[in-house]
């Protein structure tokens, strides 16, 4: 594959929930960012999130338009990657089927589909191609990690690949050695946590922090005694829906807590409440030990390991944690989660020829 | 030189062993068949029926009570209490006749049967190490759900039996030293030992790795979906958590030695499960370094999983970079009953008192 050089203008999409991203990039550089934010009642219309594509496209088709950033040549549209098809990790090019996949929701509900379908759109305009970039549902894990302890339940790989493998490239470029000759241990600390350990460019075992395992998060409950779990599911005191809502969204800190704003209870420790601290002790103390049980899965052979997300900006937490797991190896901090960034950095790669993109009818599995 | 009978009840039988020092003199098994014991409708209705077989064996070993030092029996599941050796007290036996326990299970007649042999004799009675030893520390009794904490319930007998038997080994005291421990029985449980304290321990019936015949941790959106997927009952659950999941669940049998026989004729599907059994130990071990901050000072494997050579060099694998593995396969709990009443009557280590 030949190497292009650029620069390259790429329009990056990423809906989440309660907001469009848009940005153009000139190769890594931001030329352009915003947030178009969405309020529950502009939502409220529309039952499914496909529904919500033709409202989602005007805006950001009315932000194109008014912007003088986007009259000069756009190179390719990168789209935030939904629920797919378990597949590897990496850069695939929107394709119809996963179009349709994406579509009819086939692996779930979720705002992040629309990303692909919205970024195929605007390339077709734009005549250039479509890509996504590791979504949540990457899944490199071996053999072994996806056994549980009945055969009724396997181990599921979702976590946050987009930010954990585009810190771990950081991280490779700071090490001065390629990602897929290191062995790290990727910790995402935000509303949910996924510590993710990469073997070598292959995330071989990682927590499904959507899905309760490993440590509470602000906003999740983490695994959980599973004895216990099953009698509160029997209690009759709660739906199913109800208990799920546990698990993610009104688990771990909120909680206890009442809040999952990291901010505000760092400011209750500090003005001496005793039992937020001991919340707060215990996240840290639970991430630590998944941090450790990472270091196993590499046989103690780690490289580094990586803390980011949001809560990686907060110089206490990494504190506390890096007293719990330094002796496993070095570790190195980049704060934040740039999710634009990835997406315009896997793309990149692409253009550049540095990666080819993938087709996901090669990597779906049946 | 002191005499010590030891006295463990177990759901089909009570072991008794009758030591000089620490030196074993005898040991037998009274053995009670599941039809014989259908007739009890309660634990509790069991006691005079194994204190009379009990003074019968004395009778037969020609052992009088009043020749006896001390009587030490095994603990059960009491209310959650420091590790260490406790004196038989009224406010314990008051606490199992009267329920005021965490589960209902046989070993809680122990210290009933103790007292009763010890009776008129003023023989003091012990129990050591019980499952309820609860030592956590905060930070550990905490789950992501206010409803759920984490409960201490552990092999803790045989735990610091070989948490001393380690340090011995290294040539230390176990109250100097940071271990990680592995129970591997039908349950595993593993513990982080920070200077003597279990700071940190998985309970067997329901969390962490999964073993021979458990669960272990189970990711809980999909326990969630199967509890109300309205194809089981709760106890048909709990079942598979505790009793059926693991080992059995996946190949059909608990036994370490049949599973390494298909391992060895080439039962792929076996390897896997096998292999991720000790995937999932490693990691649990490891996840305790958490709670001593640093590598531990040994990596111990012990109970009846450690005497399985593929087992451990499976385990092995993963955890051989945390420092040295010590393995102590096997369990003797008459042992550790018997020495732990020594340290007393020795003055190595005072007796405690169970709280009120």
């Amino acid at each position: 594959m030949s190497r292009k050089a650029g620069p390259f203008h790429i329009l990056v999409i990423n809906p989440g929930s309660t907001s469009t991203k848009i940005a153009l990039y000139r190769d890594l550089e931001p030329v352009f960012d915003k947030a178009i934010r969405h309020s529950t009642q502009d939502l409220s219309p529309f039952e499914r999130i496909a529904d919500q594509l033709e409202f989602r496209f005007a805006l950001i088709q009315e932000c194109l338009d008014r912007n003088p950033d986007f009259r000069g040549e756009i190179h390719a549209v990168v789209g935030r990657g939904g629920l797919l098809s378990p597949i590897e990790g990496g850069v695939y090019e929107v394709t119809d089927a996963m179009l349709l996949d994406l579509r009819e929701a086939r692996y779930g509900q979720h705002a992040s589909n629309l990303g692909g379908i919205l970024a195929h759109r605007l390339a077709q305009q734009l005549k250039v191609k479509a890509y996504i970039v590791d979504p949540v549902v990457v899944d490199e894990m071996e053999p072994v990690a996806r056994i549980s302890g009945i055969p009724e339940i396997r181990r599921i790989s979702i976590f946050h690949a987009l930010n954990q493998k585009s810190v771990a490239r950081q991280a490779a470029e700071e090490l001065g050695k390629p990602y897929a000759e290191l062995n790290l241990i990727v910790v995402h600390l935000g509303g949910g946590i996924s510590v993710g350990v990469h073997k070598r460019g292959r995330v071989v075992d990682v927590n499904n922090a959507l899905n309760g395992e490993g440590p509470f998060s602000p906003e999740r409950s983490g695994g959980l005694p599973a004895g216990q779990l099953v009698d509160l599911c029997f209690s009759g005191r709660f739906t199913h829906s109800q208990m799920l809502r546990k698990l993610t969204g009104a688990g771990g800190m909120v909680a206890y807590l009442g809040t999952q704003d990291m901010l505000e209870v760092k400011g209750r420790i500090s003005s001496g409440d005793a039992f937020a601290a001991q919340i707060y002790d215990a996240m840290v103390y639970q991430i630590a030990k998944e941090i450790g049980s990472g270091s196993t899965v590499l046989e103690g052979d780690v490289d580094a390991i990586v803390l980011t997300g949001g809560l990686a900006q907060d110089e206490r937490l990494i504190g506390d944690l890096k007293r719990r797991v330094q002796w496993i190896t070095r570790i190195l901090v980049y704060p934040g989660e740039k999710e634009m960034m990835a997406l315009a950095r896997g793309c990149l790669s692409v253009l550049m020829g540095q990666e080819p993109p993938r087709k996901y009818e090669d990597y779906r599995k049946e | 030189m002191y005499r010590i009978l030891v006295i463990n009840p177990g759901s089909t039988s009570t072991k008794a062993a009758y030591y000089r020092d620490s030196d074993p003199v005898w040991t037998e098994l009274l053995s009670y068949p599941s039809e014989r014991l259908a007739a009890f409708p309660a634990i509790l209705s069991q006691f005079d029926m194994r204190r009379n077989d009990l003074l019968k064996l004395l009778d037969e070993k020609q052992v009088k009570v009043s020749g006896l030092d001390v009587i030490v029996a095994r603990g059960g599941a009491f209310k959650p209490l420091q590790g260490g050796v406790y004196r038989v007290s009224v406010a314990c036996l008051d606490d199992v006749r009267n329920g005021r326990v965490q589960a209902d299970h046989i070993s809680n007649i122990g210290v009933m049967l103790a007292d009763a042999l010890a009776g008129e004799h003023s023989i003091p009675a012990y129990f050591v190490d019980p499952v309820s030893v609860d030592e956590l520390a905060d930070m550990a009794r905490l789950t992501g759900l206010p409803e759920i904490r984490r409960i201490s319930l552990v092999h803790a007998l045989n735990i610091r039996a070989v948490g001393r038997k380690a340090a011995a080994l290294l040539g230390s005291a176990m109250d100097d030293l940071d271990l990680v421990i592995a129970h591997l029985g039908g349950g595993i449980s593993v513990c982080a030992m920070k200077q003597g304290r279990m700071l940190d321990v998985t309970n067997a019936n329901e969390e962490a790795p999964f073993s021979p015949e458990r669960a272990g941790t189970l990711p809980s959106g999909q326990l969630v979906r199967m509890c109300f997927s309205g194809k089981f009952a709760q106890a048909d659950i709990k079942r598979k958590l505790t009793r059926e999941g693991g080992l059995l669940a996946h190949l059909g049998t608990s036994d370490l030695r049949a599973v390494e026989q298909r391992i060895g004729a080439g039962d792929a599907q076996a390897r896997t499960v096998f292999e991720a059994m000790a995937f999932q130990i490693g990691k649990t071990m490891a996840s305790m370094a958490a709670m001593l901050c640093r590598l531990p000072d040994a990596a111990v494997l012990t109970g009846g999983g450690a005497k399985c050579e593929l087992l451990v060099s499976a385990i092995r694998k993963h955890i051989d970079f945390m420092g040295p593995v010590l393995v102590f396969p096997g369990e003797n709990e008459m042992e550790a009953l018997a020495l732990g009443a020594l340290r007393v009557l020795r003055g190595e280590e005072r007796e405690r008192e169970y709280p009120a």
